[in-house]
C-alpha cells in the first residue's frame, strides 16, 4: 500500500524526471541564429593548378648518347608554381585583394579558394580579377616542340610526342594567366551567389540555384 | 586546486540532496551518472541500429525525412536516438564533475579520468558526425565549421570546406566517411571503456533496472509526445537566419563561430590540457588518511578475503618469504586508493590504511568513545556514521539521544568494533552508510551488510544479538529517512531485554597471529 508520503514523492519525482526530459528536448532543438537575414552573399570558390613557370632546355644529342635509354628525357625544366592576385570589387569598391598560391608547404598543390562576402540585396556590379603575379614571356616553353634527337626503340618508340604531350597537358590543366569577370549580379536577401570557374570555358562564371547541380 | 574542488564538492552536495529529496536517495540519478551514460550508449547503438537500415549516403535529408514520417516506428526511435544521445553527454559531464568534486580524479584513478575525458571528447565527435549525417541546416552549419576548423591543419589535401561551397555536389563519399565514422567511434568508445574500468573490480556498468527502465521509458515518451524535428535541407545557396540547433552535445558551436579556427583550437588545447592535468594538480599526499593500505605478515592467515573484497584489484596473494605455509597478501600502493575496505575484510584485522585497520579501529573506540560512552551512564544507541554524512543529519541523530562515532567509511568498520561498542553499553548500535551507489569506496555497504548478516568472512560473531544491529542509509537530503531508521530501530530495542554489558572482552585475543611451523610444533 502507498502511503501519503510515498505517494508524494512520487508524485514530485515524476514531475522533476518531466522537467528534466523536457529541459533535453528544448535544448535538443533550439533555433540559434545563424546568418544575417538582412544580407546577401558572394562566394568566390574554385580549385585549380597554378601555372608552372619553368625554365627548360632541350638536352642535347651528345647527352642522351651518354644516358640510358630509359633516362633519355628530351626536355629538362626547373621552375616554380606561379602565385596569382586575387582583387574582388563590388560597386567599384574593394571588397578584398589576396594573394593565393598552390596549397601544401612548397605550394606545389592545386590551389583552393574560398571566399565569402556579404552583401546587401539587391543589384551590384560585380568585378573580379585572378592575375598571376609572376612576369614571364616564356609562357610557351611548355608547349616548345620536342624533336627526337636519337632514334628511340622498342617500347620508348613515340616517346618524344608523349613528352610534348604531358607538357601541353600540363599547361592546359593549370589555370590561365589572367581572369576577370566584370558584371552586373542581382542579389536576393539569404541567397549565395557563386563566382566559380569553369574548366572547361577556361573562365569564369556565376552560379546560383538555378544554374547549379546539387 | 582546493580551494576549487571544496566549491565543487559543496555544489554536489547541494544538487545531491535536491536530487535525493526528488527521487529518494535509492533512485537518485545523480548517483547513477557513469552507469547512465553507458545505459545511453546501449540505447544509441540498438536504435542506432535500425537508424542505419533506412539511411541512404546518396539521398541523406531525404531518407531521414522519410524515416521522420514512420508514424510506428522511424519517428520515435529517430527521436530517442538524439534524446539518448543529448542524455548521455549530460550523464558523462555530471559523472566527470561528481568525480573531480569527490576528488576521485588523480593517483590510481588517473587512468579512468583520462580515458574518460577520452571518451567524452569522442562522444561529442560522434555527436557531430551524426548531426551531419542528418543533411538539414544545422547538419551543414556542423559540417561546415568542422571544415573550418579541420583546414587550417594538415590533414586533408583539398580543404574540406569546399565540399560545402555549392560549386560542385557534396560527394557521396564524404557522407560515406561521415557514416563509417559515426559506426566506428562507438566501437571504439567500448574499447575506451573497457579501459576506463579496467581498474575496478566487478565494475558496475548499468543503473539499477527499474531506474535503467524508468530512463529509458521517460526518453521514450518524451519521443512519441515532443519528436524531434527534422531541420530544411541543406542548401549551399542559401543563408539559414536560424538552424534548430542541438545544444547539449553542440554546445561549443556559437562560441567556435566566433573565433578565428587557430583561436578555437587554442581553447580545445588549452581546456584539453586543463582537464588532464586535473589529476596532476589534484594530488595530494598519499599519508594519513590517504595512505596505502598496508598488510601486517604477522597477521595475515592468508585466508584471500581481502583480494576478493578490495574494489580496486589492488591486492594479491603471494608466496610468503617466512617459513609459515599460506600465501600472505600484498598491496600494490599503486592501485590503493585507501578506501579502507580492507580493514573490515580482515577477521584478524591484519590489514587497513595506517591507522584504520580493525585494531587500530577498536584501539580508537577504547581511548576516545568508550570513556565517553561510560561517561553518559544510561545505555544510548551508537550511531556509527561515514565521515562523509552531513553534519546537520548527524547533529539531528544526537538530538534523538544517540552517541554518534564517525568513522572513515561504514565499509571499513571491522564488526569487532560493532561487538565492542555492545559489550561496552550501548543498547544498540545502528550503521549509516551512503547510499549504495554513492560509495565513496565502491563496495562499503554491501560489503558490511554481507558481514553482519550473512556470515562473510570477518563476520560479525554469532554471540552478538543481530536485533540490536542495524544498517541504515543516510544520504544528503534524506535526513528525514535516517531519523526515521533511528526512531524504529528505538522502538524495536524497548521490548528486548535488558542489555548486560560485557567490558572485560578482549576481542584482539580472538585474533592472533598466524603461528608458525616452528611454533606449532
Amino acid at each position: 500500500m502507498i502511503t501519503g508520503a510515498r505517494l508524494k514523492r512520487r508524485v514530485v519525482a515524476v514531475g522533476a524526471g518531466a522537467i528534466v526530459l523536457l529541459l533535453i528536448v528544448g535544448t535538443s532543438a533550439a533555433p540559434l541564429p545563424f546568418h544575417d537575414p538582412a544580407m546577401a552573399r558572394l562566394r568566390l570558390s574554385w580549385s585549380a593548378r597554378p601555372e608552372r613557370i619553368e625554365v627548360c632546355r632541350t638536352v642535347s644529342a651528345e647527352e642522351l648518347e651518354q644516358r640510358e635509354e630509359h633516362m633519355r628525357q628530351r626536355v629538362e625544366c626547373d621552375g616554380r608554381f606561379a602565385t596569382y592576385t586575387l582583387r574582388v570589387e563590388a560597386d567599384d569598391r574593394v571588397v578584398s585583394e589576396s594573394i593565393v598560391r598552390g596549397a601544401g608547404l612548397r605550394h606545389d598543390r592545386p590551389l583552393y579558394l574560398l571566399r565569402d562576402f556579404d552583401l546587401p540585396p539587391g543589384g551590384h556590379r560585380i568585378r573580379v580579377t585572378f592575375t598571376r603575379r609572376e612576369k614571364t614571356d616564356d609562357d610557351a616553353a611548355a608547349f616548345a616542340k620536342v624533336t627526337p634527337a636519337v632514334r628511340d626503340s622498342g617500347i620508348f618508340v613515340g616517346r618524344a610526342e608523349r613528352e610534348a604531350e604531358e607538357h601541353a597537358r600540363r599547361a592546359r590543366a593549370a589555370i590561365p594567366a589572367s581572369l576577370a569577370l566584370d558584371t552586373s549580379v542581382t542579389f536576393t536577401r539569404r541567397r549565395v551567389k557563386i563566382i566559380t570557374f569553369d574548366r572547361d570555358r577556361r573562365a569564369l562564371e556565376v552560379l546560383d540555384d538555378t544554374r547549379a547541380s546539387r | 586546486m582546493k580551494f576549487i574542488i571544496r566549491g565543487a564538492r559543496r555544489i554536489l552536495r547541494s544538487v545531491d540532496a535536491a536530487a535525493t529529496r526528488a527521487f529518494g536517495w535509492a533512485w537518485n540519478p545523480l548517483h547513477q551518472t557513469g552507469t547512465v551514460a553507458v545505459a545511453m550508449l546501449l540505447v544509441l547503438i540498438v536504435t542506432g541500429l535500425y537508424l542505419l537500415l533506412y539511411y541512404r549516403v546518396g539521398a541523406p535529408w531525404e531518407s531521414v525525412a522519410r524515416l521522420a514520417a514512420q508514424p510506428w516506428a522511424g519517428r520515435w526511435i529517430r527521436s530517442l536516438h538524439r534524446y539518448a544521445s543529448d542524455l548521455f553527454v549530460i550523464a558523462a559531464v555530471l559523472h566527470a564533475f561528481r568525480m573531480f568534486a569527490q576528488s576521485r580524479s588523480w593517483g590510481p584513478r588517473t587512468l579512468a579520468w583520462i580515458s574518460g575525458l577520452v571518451l567524452f571528447g569522442v562522444g561529442l565527435v560522434c555527436a557531430w558526425t551524426g548531426f551531419v549525417m542528418v543533411w538539414d541546416a544545422f547538419g551543414e552549419r556542423l559540417a561546415r565549421e568542422g571544415g573550418r576548423l579541420l583546414d587550417v591543419l594538415p590533414v586533408f589535401s583539398e580543404p574540406l570546406s569546399r565540399i560545402f561551397a555549392g560549386d560542385a555536389p557534396v560527394p557521396s563519399a564524404f557522407f560515406f566517411v561521415n557514416m563509417f565514422l559515426h559506426i566506428a567511434l562507438p566501437l571504439a568508445m567500448g574499447a575506451g571503456l573497457w579501459l576506463h574500468v579496467s581498474r575496478l573490480a566487478r565494475p558496475v556498468l548499468l543503473p539499477p533496472k527499474r531506474l535503467t527502465q524508468a530512463i529509458i521509458g521517460g526518453l521514450t515518451a518524451a519521443s512519441l509526445l515532443l519528436p524531434a524535428p527534422v531541420g530544411a535541407p541543406a542548401d549551399a545557396f542559401r543563408l539559414a537566419e536560424s538552424t534548430l540547433t542541438n545544444l547539449v552535445t553542440a554546445w561549443w558551436l556559437p562560441v567556435s563561430e566566433r573565433l578565428t579556427p587557430g583561436m578555437a583550437w587554442g581553447v580545445v588545447l588549452l581546456g584539453a590540457a586543463v582537464a588532464v592535468l586535473v589529476p596532476r594538480f589534484g594530488r595530494r599526499p598519499r599519508a594519513g588518511a590517504l595512505a596505502p593500505s598496508v598488510v601486517d605478515p604477522a597477521l595475515c592467515t592468508g585466508c584471500n578475503q581481502c583480494p576478493q573484497d578490495c574494489p580496486w584489484e589492488a591486492i594479491a596473494m603471494v608466496p610468503r618469504d617466512d617459513d609459515r605455509p599460506a600465501l600472505v597478501a600484498l598491496v600494490n600502493p599503486a592501485r590503493c586508493v585507501s578506501c579502507g575496505i580492507c580493514a573490515g575484510s580482515c577477521a584478524p584485522m591484519g590489514v587497513g590504511p595506517a591507522g584504520r585497520s580493525g585494531r587500530d579501529q577498536l584501539s580508537l573506540l577504547r581511548s576516545t568513545f568508550l570513556p565517553e560512552l561510560a561517561r553518559s551512564g544510561n545505555p544510548s544507541i551508537v550511531a556509527v556514521c561515514c565521515a562523509q554524512a552531513p553534519e546537520a543529519d548527524t547533529a539531528a541523530l544526537r538530538a534523538r539521544g544517540a552517541r554518534v562515532h564517525p568513522v572513515s567509511c561504514a565499509g571499513n568498520l571491522h564488526t569487532s568494533g560493532i561487538e565492542l561498542l555492545l559489550r561496552s553499553g550501548a543498547s544498540g548500535v545502528i550503521v549509516y552508510g551512503c547510499p549504495p551507489r554513492d560509495c565513496v569506496g565502491r563496495e562499503g555497504p554491501k560489503w558490511l551488510r554481507e558481514r553482519v548478516f550473512n556470515d562473510r568472512e570477518a563476520e560479525l560473531q554469532p554471540r552478538v544479538d543481530r536485533r540490536r544491529v542495524r544498517l541504515a542509509t543516510m544520504a544528503p537530503g534524506a535526513r528525514s529517512e535516517a531519523v526515521d531508521a533511528l526512531d524504529a530501530f528505538t522502538q524495536d530495542l524497548v521490548i528486548l531485554e535488558p542489555h548486560l554489558p560485557d567490558p572485560d572482552a578482549d576481542l584482539e585475543v580472538e585474533c592472533v597471529p598466524v603461528p608458525s611451523e616452528e611454533e606449532d610444533a
